[in-house]
């Protein structure tokens, strides 16, 4: 017998890149709003938004010099605190091919790696999917 | 964000206008790492450097005092998102002229007398007009 699968409520697939558009913003207010209302999300990060999670990024981003002292997440400290608070209901895949074209593979632990052939499953695996394109 | 910390100006490089025609590139993973930041930042190193705001990016320079750059997520209340209008005074306050094209900001719908204080609203002839003024002209 087939073991069931795991539904999640929304699946975000991301391909917008950061620092270029207020998507990656977006996605993830969307993603609050959806946690918020008790639902389960998951991203799929496309292209460059799987720069979002690189371990390299440590904690904070650079210092501010106009403001040294001030605290800055970095983008993967943001991802890994959401995913910790969602409790099992937010999730992060990152794109394995995407990822590797852009030499961009050290990503915080938190995040699934998943290759592009994977991707018609995950949809499968989500009750509705939103495409959020700009790259 | 704080505006107090005035860049040391060293004078070296040319005096440059830069043009910016994009506006919001990335909040929650930018914050304070923006376009009119690294303007900021670098304007020291030039014996001048002003700015020309044009098409969507006009909208930087309009005030209103409604916008909270702060989001929720998670348990994370993250109030550093980019505070456009902030850097906008703040480039005022920091000698740069910023110019604000005219026919951007009446095509978007927003009244020019609503612009950050000390912007200069020009028309497009006429910013292209001072162009000579500069040695280099950057589009940011």
């Amino acid at each position: 017998m087939a073991m069931e699968r795991r539904m999640w409520d929304l699946l975000l697939i991301l391909t917008a890149a950061p620092h270029s558009s207020d998507v990656v913003t977006s996605a993830l207010r969307l993603s609050q709003a959806m946690l918020d209302r008790g639902g389960s999300v998951r991203v799929w990060a496309c292209g460059y938004a799987n720069m979002m999670t690189q371990d390299t990024f440590g904690d904070t981003k650079l210092p501010n010099t106009r403001d040294p002292e001030g605290h800055y997440p970095s983008p993967s400290a943001v991802v890994q605190r959401m995913i910790a608070d969602g409790g099992g209901r937010f999730g992060w895949i990152a794109c394995t091919a995407c990822s590797e074209e852009r030499g961009a593979v050290h990503h915080v632990p938190q995040v699934r790696h998943r290759s592009p052939l994977r991707l018609a499953a995950t949809i499968a695996g989500a009750r509705r999917t939103l495409y959020l394109g700009g790259a | 964000m704080s505006g107090s910390t005035a860049t040391k100006r060293t004078g070296l490089g040319p005096p440059v206008l830069c043009v910016l025609d994009r506006a919001h590139r990335g909040a929650v993973e930018a914050q304070f790492f923006h376009a009119l930041y690294g303007l900021l930042d670098l304007h020291g190193q030039f014996e001048r450097v002003d700015v020309a705001l044009r098409g969507p990016a006009v909208t930087l320079a309009v005030e209103e005092d409604e916008y909270r750059p702060s989001v929720r997520l998670g348990t994370m209340e993250l109030d550093t998102l980019p505070d456009y209008r902030g850097s906008v005074r703040d480039l005022v306050a920091e000698g740069f002229t910023v110019f604000v094209d005219r026919e951007a900001v009446t095509a978007l719908g927003f009244a020019p007398e609503r612009l950050v204080a000390g912007t200069v609203l020009l028309d497009s002839t006429e910013l292209a007009r001072r162009w000579p003024e500069y040695d280099q002209v950057w589009f940011v």
